[in-house]
Order: C-alpha cells, then sequence, then structure tokens
C-alpha cells in the first residue's frame, strides 16, 4: 500500500475533511436561519392563515423558536439533532425526524437510480465518441449530449408522463408505489429516474468524450499501441480507467443536484421523497420542516464529497504521490 | 457453482425484468373501482379540529366525518337538518334544538349529547386568558349554550345574528365534537377526526393519502360510496395527467385545459361559477391615489373582459361589485364601466397628472395574476402610467396582511375567498382592518355603520338593500376596480356526480353520487 494511506496520514486527512464537513452544516443551517429574519412572510402568520389570532400566532412563533436570537437557534437545533430530534413540525405536530426519514428513502433510491442510469448510458456515449472523434457519429452524439443537458427535468417529466403514462399506460402517474411491494415501486420508479437522469447522460457522455480523449494521447497509450495491443483492449482496460476518475469526481456534486433536481421531479410524480417535503414546507414557511430536510440534504452532499475525495484519492495515483509529497515535506 | 454474467444474459435478463415490470395487472387499469374512488386535493391535510382547521381541505373531511345540528343541502346555500331533529330561532337571539336519537361518535366515544353541543361551540368563546381559536369570529355572537336535557339545549346569543345559520351552523364552526375526545386525545385531536358522520377517517398517511370509509353506525343516508381516497397533489398539470390515466376519478382542473381533457375518452368537465373576488385596488392613502380622479380615469383604462380574455382564458364571468350573483346582497343593478381612454386622459389631465406618473403593481407570483398584471400594465401605459409588476411568493405576499406593511403598497390584485353570508364579504374593507386584510387603507365611516348593521338585521330584505348601499360606497370610492368572481372547473369520470356547494372550495363527500 502506498505511504498516503498509512493510518496516521489517513486519519488526518480523514479529521480535516471532516472539520470540514461540520463546518459546512452549521454555516448553512446558521444561513438558513439567518434568512428567516430577512426574507418576508412571518411564518406563524402564514401558517395560520388570515384568521389567525395574535394569541394562537404567537404560540406559533414560540413552537418554531422564532422568538430566540439566531445564535441560540442555530445552537439549541443542533443540540437537539445530535440526539435525534430534528424538531415537530408545527402544523401537524408530527415528528420532523419521522417525518424525514419516510421521505428520504424515496429520494435516495430516485437519486442513486438516476445517476446509476446515468452512468450506465453516458460512458458508454462518450467512449463512442471519443473513438470516433470527428466521425458522424461523434456529432450526431454531441447534439444529443448537449440537447440532454440542456432539457429541464420537469419538461421531460412531464413529456414522459403524456407518453408512457397517458397515451400508452404503461406507468403510473402518481407517487413511490406500495410501500414493501418491490415491483410496485420499481415500477413507479422508472418515469421519474429516467426524468432525472436525461440531463446528466448528456454531461458523463461529453466528460468522459474529452477525457479519454486526453488521455488516447498520452504517451502510456502509445507505448501500448505500439506493443500491438488490440485497439479495444487499449480503450476499455487502459485508457477508460483514467478516463472516468474525474467522472467519479463529479458524481459527489451530481449526488447533491439530483437531490436537488429531485424536487421538481418528485412535485410532478407526486412522490412523497424529501425534495416535494422540502418544497411543501418553504411555501408555507413551516422552517422546523426546511431546517430538517436541508440539514439531511447537506449531510449526504458532504457525506458523499468525503466519500468521492478518498475515492479519488484511491484512484488516481497521482493524487496519491501529491498528498504523499505533501505528507513528507515536498520533497520527492 | 459459479455465474459468469455474459452482455447476452444481461439484456435477456433485462428485458425479462421490464417485461414483469410493464406486465403488471395494474398497468392500464383504473385505480377507480366499484364503490371507491379518488379524489385530488390540492394539499395535503393540515389541522382537523374544527375550531382550528386550515382551510377547505380539512373542512371537507371534517364535514364528512362529523356532523353539524344543521348542514348545507347538496350544491346549495340552503341548509336542512343534520344532527338536529328539529331546530328553530325563538327569538333574534335564542335559538333551540332537539338532537335526533340514536347518534354514536366514532372510536368507541359515545352518544353525541347536548354537552357535546355546548362543549363544540362554546370553544369558540375567548378562553380565561384571552387566547382564542382560529375561527373563533364565526362564534362571535355566542353568548352560551344552555343545556336543558340530554339531547336539548338552547343557543343564547349575545346580540341577534343572521349569518350565524350559513357562517357558523352550517359549516366547519358547527361540527359537533366529542367532549370525551377532545380529552382523551390531547394534542392528536387535531389529526384524528372522531365524529358521527356518514364517513370515518379509516387513515391519513401524511402527503401521500388519506381514506374515507362509510360509518356503519350512521343513521342518515348512506353514502354512495363505500370508500374515498384523497390524493394531495400540488401540480396541477400531475393532476391533469393523473385524471387522464385513469388514476384519479375528480380533480379541479386548470380551465385553460378544459377542452383537452373532455375530449379524453371517459372524462366530463364542469365549471363552476364562484363566490371570490377579485380586484385590483389603489393604496388611497398614497398619491397620486388620494384623488378620486386618478381612481376613476383608471377604472375608466382598464380593460376587464381583455384580462378576462388573457388570463382566465375567458372561463369566468366578469364582476361588477363585491357580493356574487346569487347571494343576499348582489347588487343586480351594478354600474358596468365601458373602456374610455379618452375619458381617463381627460380626468387624468384634471388631475394635474395629464404627463402621466410612474407606480407599482403588486401581485401574487401565479400564472393568471402575473398574466391580469400584464394586461393591465399595457392598459395603462395607453394613458401614460408606467405600471411596473412587483411578483410575489405567497409568503412575501401575504405579509401586508401584518404589521400595518399594506401602507408601502400602491397598486395591488387581490383575491379573496368568499362565504355564503355578504357580512363576510364586507368584513375586509371596514376601517378598523386598515393595517391587516384592508390593504387599500379604504376608511368609509358610513360604509363601517352599514357592515354593524348588516351583522343583526333579522329581515333578509332589509339586509338586501343594507349590502347594497355599502357597495354603492364602495363604487363612489372608485376605488375598487372587479375583475371575477372566480369559476372552478371540476374533470371526473363519466358516471360521477360529485357534490360541490356553490362556493366550488367546499366538497361535500357524502353527497358524491353515482350517476
Amino acid at each position: 500500500m502506498n505511504g498516503f494511506w498509512s493510518k496516521g496520514s489517513l486519519a488526518r486527512y480523514g479529521a480535516s475533511r471532516l472539520a470540514t464537513a461540520v463546518l459546512v452544516l452549521v454555516g448553512s443551517i446558521a444561513l438558513l436561519c439567518s434568512l428567516t429574519l430577512i426574507v418576508p412572510g412571518d411564518p406563524a402568520r402564514i401558517l395560520l392563515g388570515a384568521r389567525a389570532t395574535p394569541e394562537l400566532v404567537e404560540t406559533f412563533r414560540q413552537q418554531m423558536g422564532l422568538n430566540l436570537p439566531l445564535y441560540e437557534r442555530v445552537f439549541v437545533f443542533f443540540r437537539h439533532a445530535l440526539q435525534g430530534d430534528l424538531g415537530t413540525d408545527v402544523i401537524s405536530g408530527r415528528s420532523v425526524t419521522d417525518m424525514v426519514m419516510a421521505a428520504l428513502p424515496n429520494t435516495i433510491v430516485l437519486a442513486l437510480s438516476a445517476i446509476g442510469l446515468a452512468v450506465l448510458l453516458g460512458i458508454p456515449i462518450g467512449c463512442y465518441a471519443a473513438v470516433r472523434p470527428g466521425s458522424l457519429l461523434d456529432q450526431v452524439l454531441a447534439v444529443f449530449s448537449v440537447s440532454l443537458v440542456a432539457t429541464p427535468s420537469y419538461v421531460v417529466a412531464i413529456l414522459l408522463l403524456y407518453f408512457f403514462s397517458v397515451r400508452l399506460g404503461w406507468f403510473p402517474v402518481l407517487g413511490a408505489g406500495e410501500p414493501g411491494h418491490f415491483l410496485d415501486q420499481l415500477h413507479h420508479l422508472i418515469l421519474p429516474m429516467v426524468a432525472l437522469a436525461v440531463g446528466w447522460v448528456g454531461y458523463i457522455a461529453r466528460l468522459v468524450r474529452s477525457s479519454l480523449l486526453e488521455v488516447l494521447s498520452e504517451p502510456f497509450i502509445r507505448t501500448a499501441r505500439a506493443y500491438g495491443q488490440p485497439e479495444r483492449r487499449v480503450v476499455m482496460k487502459y485508457a477508460l480507467k483514467l478516463a472516468c476518475i474525474p467522472t467519479v469526481a463529479i458524481l459527489g456534486v451530481g449526488i447533491g443536484e439530483l437531490m436537488g433536481g429531485a424536487v421538481f421531479v418528485e412535485v410532478i410524480f407526486n412522490r412523497p421523497g424529501l425534495g416535494s417535503l422540502v418544497f411543501d414546507a418553504i411555501r408555507v414557511r413551516n422552517y422546523p420542516v426546511v431546517q430538517g430536510c436541508i440539514l439531511i440534504i447537506v449531510a449526504i452532499f458532504v457525506v458523499t464529497n468525503l466519500l468521492v475525495d478518498f475515492a479519488y484519492a484511491w484512484l488516481d495515483p497521482r493524487v496519491r504521490e501529491t498528498l504523499g509529497r505533501a505528507r513528507s515535506g515536498g520533497g520527492a | 457453482m459459479s455465474y459468469e454474467l455474459t452482455r447476452r444474459g444481461f439484456l435477456a435478463g433485462a428485458a425479462a425484468a421490464g417485461v414483469t415490470v410493464l406486465g403488471q395487472p395494474w398497468a392500464n387499469v383504473a385505480y377507480a373501482t366499484d364503490g371507491k374512488i379518488v379524489v385530488r386535493v390540492d394539499e395535503d391535510l393540515q389541522n382537523l379540529d374544527p375550531a382550528n382547521r386550515a382551510g377547505p381541505i380539512d373542512v371537507n373531511v371534517i364535514l364528512a366525518v362529523g356532523q353539524g345540528l344543521v348542514k348545507f343541502k347538496p350544491g346549495t346555500t340552503e341548509w336542512e337538518n343534520d344532527a338536529a331533529a328539529e331546530i328553530k330561532q325563538v327569538s333574534d337571539t335564542l335559538i333551540e334544538f332537539r338532537l335526533k336519537e340514536g347518534l354514536k361518535f366514532t372510536g368507541g366515544y359515545g352518544d353525541l349529547t347536548a354537552e357535546d353541543v355546548k362543549f363544540s361551540f362554546e370553544r369558540f368563546k375567548p378562553a380565561a386568558d384571552g387566547s382564542k381559536v382560529t375561527y373563533a369570529d364565526d362564534w362571535a355572537a355566542l353568548d352560551s349554550v344552555e343545556v336543558t336535557g340530554p339531547l336539548t339545549g338552547k343557543i343564547h346569543l349575545k346580540a341577534p345574528s343572521p349569518a350565524v345559520w350559513l357562517i357558523a351552523l352550517a359549516d366547519g364552526s358547527g361540527v359537533i365534537i366529542s367532549k370525551k375526545a377532545f380529552e382523551a386525545l390531547g394534542d392528536k385531536f387535531k389529526t384524528t377526526a372522531i365524529g358521527s358522520g356518514p364517513y370515518i377517517l379509516k387513515e391519513w398517511v401524511p402527503r401521500d393519502h388519506f381514506t374515507l370509509v362509510a360509518n356503519p353506525d350512521y343513521i342518515g343516508e348512506k353514502p354512495a360510496f363505500s370508500e374515498i381516497v384523497g390524493k394531495p397533489i400540488t401540480d396541477d398539470k400531475t393532476a391533469q395527467l393523473a385524471l387522464q390515466a385513469g388514476e384519479i376519478d375528480f380533480s379541479r382542473i386548470d380551465p385553460a385545459v378544459a377542452k383537452d381533457v373532455e375530449a379524453s375518452k371517459g372524462l366530463k368537465v364542469e365549471k363552476l361559477s364562484a363566490i371570490d373576488y377579485v380586484w385590483i385596488g389603489p393604496n388611497i392613502e398614497k398619491k397620486p391615489f388620494d384623488d378620486v380622479r386618478v381612481r376613476q380615469a383608471i377604472r375608466k383604462a382598464i380593460d376587464v373582459p381583455a384580462i378576462i380574455a388573457a388570463a382566465y382564458n375567458g372561463a369566468v364571468d366578469q364582476a361588477f361589485a363585491l357580493e356574487a350573483p346569487g347571494l343576499l346582497g348582489h347588487w343586480q343593478d351594478a354600474p358596468r364601466y365601458e373602456r374610455d381612454l379618452d375619458g381617463a386622459r381627460a380626468l387624468l389631465e384634471e388631475a394635474g397628472l395629464g404627463g402621466g406618473f410612474s407606480t407599482r403593481l403588486t401581485v401574487l407570483n401565479k400564472a393568471v395574476t402575473q398574466a391580469t398584471a400584464a394586461v393591465v400594465q399595457a392598459n395603462l401605459a395607453e394613458i401614460g402610467i408606467d405600471v411596473q409588476i412587483e411578483a410575489l411568493d405567497p409568503g412575501a405576499y401575504w405579509a401586508y396582511g401584518e404589521n400595518d406593511a399594506s401602507k408601502n403598497l400602491e397598486l395591488v390584485l387581490v383575491e379573496y375567498r368568499g362565504k355564503f353570508d355578504p357580512g363576510f364579504q364586507t368584513q375586509w374593507f371596514t376601517s378598523d382592518q386598515i393595517g391587516t386584510w384592508n390593504w387599500q387603507r379604504w376608511s368609509n365611516k358610513d360604509f363601517d355603520a352599514l357592515h354593524r348593521q348588516g351583522l343583526i338585521e333579522p329581515d333578509p330584505k332589509k339586509r338586501e338593500q343594507i349590502y347594497i348601499d355599502a357597495q354603492k360606497l364602495m363604487d363612489e370610492s372608485a376605488a375598487f376596480w372587479w375583475i371575477t368572481h372566480n369559476a372552478y372547473t371540476f374533470a371526473f369520470k363519466d358516471g360521477l356526480l360529485p357534490g360541490i356547494l356553490p362556493n366550488g372550495n367546499q366538497w361535500q363527500y357524502a353527497s358524491f353520487k353515482k350517476a
């Protein structure tokens, strides 16, 4: 094993990334809390409606912690969050932790399956385009990829629903399927997954193409070809592995982006996921629910990026080498 | 044993999985079955406590599960007995009732008695610490409920209040709750509907659905559907597609897509004129809107038929006054102002504003309101008024109703929901509402007096005249440029007859019938 992966350096690297992650979490919640001071509209009044009495409004303000100073709200929120308590939904009185945990699996399954589909389709498209640069096929795939990137997921969602649900009747329109019924859930997952993945298929295809073209011009590829290795083997075994490294790097961002993009898809498909939960909560300024959801979304984003950083260092020997040099004081 | 996944094997497996999923028996099969319907609701349930309900979605379930002394006759604004075997207005301030025998609350909470009626209605009075329930105003006239027997009682009012029948007794605030259930359930009461009505709330899976099933112990006419599932769908387009795909049986739809939906096999579309009030008006404390000539000029310049054509797709009727047709106090002879640009320019000239001016129009960021604002912007540009449109999200928009924020408004497009008693509509325009819901800060002492008089006048003929006179004062002020009373468009499966009250918001689930 490379020196970079010695126990001490791994612990130091992990600790520094973890500290950053905690700062990001605290910062995002502090920012969210401060936004509640700036954004117009008293959440209590919006929630309770025009007819709410001042006493009821005040009670709600207290329940939401809006009467506390900003630093205290952030502190109280994290103190409870560390005990697994994300607060209480002031409308229904339900636990925000329960609400988030009920919604989270739907969103995670959607985001992971979408990114999986995007990788599954994007990498072969990118490879085909890269091994035939400038060809008609490459140009067609370029137009195709850019079109996919440029098409918003909610437009794709509506079109998919119209053709596959209304016209053909193959897929259901609403919901995430019967809990515990795998095939029903899969049936409900397919259209939202495709809608969410489409943009990323184009993006990954473009990324793999440019990355693969760069790797294919490296001296070691020339050497492999000079040794008479078949082109298919050169591309698939030697070049593609390196060309995929930037793709791995963007997957961390991708998961976060998909969690955000899931909002539209979940609203359109009426999936009870985290995206639609936060959307509904923001509309009525239900801040305890918004805070709980944002914390979880940011945490997923941070953890995913952390894992990608480790994976990146593991996959790319150049990164390992750079970090190893930095640890030993820069000398090689 | 080892297994090597080949490309051919993978493709065959994937194809088999696809066929399995697509070949499920539920594919292409309507969700609705005999005896069960699926209805779309715009939002999820929020609070099932009648006194603190959040809106029509809640009240529709509350009224399906519970009973009042009286209820609205299906599809009308008239009432009929519900839990009451007999109820009569003995004097202007006294109502006597006798309950039907054998009414039972669900969940094992026992018989419905006059004690429950007393508990249910007196909750609307301010508590000892001064705190009030959300809908306290509905029972503002209530003095006390006197229990005279297990099934009999008297409702004493502080002052005559003809509105109490339509606003309180027949509506959500008149639903009788179980005192025992309220005390036993505590905070869970708002998420657990207990009643004696035609339906039982079998389950509520937040953000997914709620299920009403017929109450076997209900002693009235059994509902036509044994099960009604409500699915919260925020997005209109999704609801439309779900209808066309056969997953839901009933939904309110965007009027703009009515023709498309009607063309779909097995679906019907029905338009229902509502009793809302949508208008544009100025903050009359702000210059130059404090000058009646400027207000009259703008009224002459705005092209309401063009707004209805552009923003509403022609699906609504034009409004000419506050109270909608069909309501007591509807002003049949309200003036119909024709567009008159020359007259508008002359009035501005007279007001010393011949060169025009700039102003801001605040609207909610909905497609319809923004389209309305765009038409108004174009209309007023023709008389030299430059309008900037401020489109706000609901949170920011409704914040103008608090902390005297309305003093910062210039022009505003407002849409309020109506109720069946005219006094509900006039209350938002009184002087004491300035700073809260009288956003135009219009103050007229004669109007205030008429509003107060209308609340206590028992004679319907006299009440009608009072509200017409009040609307004349609004018209004289030229501060209210009425657009529409709205209309709701509903789509539903052939074979279904939905039960909807004339305001379009309140759906009587127990009145949904098979055609």
